[in-house]
């Protein structure tokens, strides 16, 4: 019985597909994006967010182990959290952000690795627990198994050092653009050394943790998607005297922060 | 310019000295199976197969019933991920395709071949002449070498389609395979991957 039930399935694949080596790429990109909401949001109902998420991805990265991400959001109320799931990567969710009150979450950017040709969603959840999401395809592939193109030791230099930049000088309680530069290889593991022909221990970014005093901006959890030395642009709402405060995790327990005075005006 | 042929003459065997026996185009075929790194610049060849470019493959498929072995490896689940990160690999390759995952090592353990055999024996019905394809990823050993057994067997229908499953992707879909189970039944026995 059980092996009648497995041939009837074979019999029905070869009926479905419609020629030799033709695939039913739509319905499984779909199916595949079902079961990763599901084990993200169980099953809460996840809606469309035309009109309040844009995803600006491109459409063929040329290179995969670099692809930039530009997340803009207009929500009414407040987000709470914000998903970039790269559908085919192995460990998809490549970002997940808990925003706190110095948070202005209107347009988030990073760059990651995508490792074959897949679909790229965004999935914003609102105060209220609504989620919302929006979907891209991208052709880029290999970008996870991309080396650097250097010695592990000379990829590893400075590890941790951070950087942050200000679009301008910021007025308390209006918001200001970052950018935030951490120098890490985020090695996935799946790199093989040039030089060695070994594979590159595992060995990147966890968590980083931005705040404003005592305000939070964001949390971020990340993982071997997220590209080697992030940028991540971002914008908040700093406080009277800004003191934006970095701090990053990485696999290997390794912790690292840094704060920098937010430039403010003075006038 | 007949000055400067001599010149462009110089010019031409600097650059050919230059050229590296193992740099993209110039690798020469090793002997027996590769057992160095499997990621690497592959030769343009490989004796007793015929090799496939994606409009060949698609002729080849047109044509007749193929038996596809994708050999690529598994995705390796990196060290320390959190409990609650998400690890959810998903094997794209080309439809039709069985995955037999770390097939293509060069290994010369003899429980390794032992289990290739006999797993390629059961997907072609025991017919030598049945046409068989290897592939994985471009400049990957691991067709290569699954070519170079297949031949070895006495196939003799060997096909290598180096482009892999990135050249098949630039230009059509792709579908979801699962790691063949007996394959993996039989590695799972204690033969080296």
């Amino acid at each position: 019985m059980k092996s009648l039930s497995r041939m009837s399935l074979i019999a029905l694949g070869v009926l479905w597909s419609s020629g030799p080596l033709r695939a039913d790429d739509q319905s499984e990109r779909q199916a595949r994006w079902k079961d990763i909401e599901t084990s993200l949001f169980g099953t809460r109902a996840v809606q469309s967010g035309d009109g309040v998420i844009a995803l600006d991805a491109p459409v063929r990265a040329d290179d995969a182990s670099l692809v930039p991400m530009g997340i803009t959001l207009s929500a009414k109320q407040p987000v709470k959290s914000l998903y970039l799931v790269i559908d085919d990567n192995p460990a998809p969710v490549a970002a997940h952000y808990t925003f706190g009150p110095a948070a202005d979450p209107r347009e988030i950017k990073m760059r990651v690795r995508v490792n074959t040709y897949t679909n790229v969603h965004v999935v914003a959840e609102l105060a209220d627990g609504t989620l919302l999401e929006t979907e891209k395809f991208v052709k880029a592939s290999g970008g996870c198994s991309a080396p650097m193109g250097m010695s592990d030791e000379e990829a590893m230099k400075g590890m941790g050092e951070m950087r942050v930049k200000f679009a301008g000088d910021a007025t308390p309680a209006k918001p200001v653009d970052a950018t935030l530069m951490v120098r890490h290889p985020n090695f996935n593991g799946m790199q093989m050394n040039q030089l060695t022909r070994m594979y590159t221990p595992a060995r990147y970014i966890q968590t980083i943790a931005v705040s404003d005093g005592p305000q939070k901006v964001f949390d971020l959890e990340t993982g071997i998607s997220l590209a080697s030395n992030p940028v991540i642009n971002f914008a908040f709402v700093p406080t009277e005297k800004g003191q934006l405060k970095v701090d990053v995790t990485d696999s290997e327990n390794g912790h690292w922060e840094k704060t920098v005075p937010v430039p403010t005006l003075s006038n | 310019m007949a000055r400067v042929a001599p010149l462009l003459a110089v010019l031409f065997l600097m650059v050919a000295g230059v050229v590296r026996a193992d740099s993209p185009g110039h690798v020469p075929e090793p002997a027996g199976l590769w057992q160095g790194a499997l990621h690497g610049y592959t030769p343009n060849t490989v004796a007793g197969a015929v090799v496939v470019d994606t409009a060949a493959l698609e002729k080849l498929a047109a044509d007749k019933k193929l038996v596809l072995i994708d050999v690529a490896s598994a995705d390796k689940k990196p060290e320390n991920m959190p409990a609650t990160a998400l690890w959810f690999p998903n094997h794209r390759s080309i439809p039709g395709a069985v995955w037999l995952s770390g097939a293509g090592s060069g290994t010369s353990d003899a429980a390794f071949a032992v289990a290739f055999e006999r797993r390629i024996a059961d997907l072609t019905g025991g017919d030598k002449t049945k046409p068989i394809v290897a592939f994985c990823h471009p400049e990957c050993w691991g067709s290569w070498n699954a070519a170079k057994r297949l031949a070895g067997l006495g196939y003799t229908a060997v096909y290598w389609y180096p482009e892999g499953m990135e050249g098949w992707q630039a230009v059509h879909e792709t579908a979801v395979v699962k790691a063949d189970p007996e394959w993996t039944a039989s590695m799972s026995g204690g033969a080296e991957r």
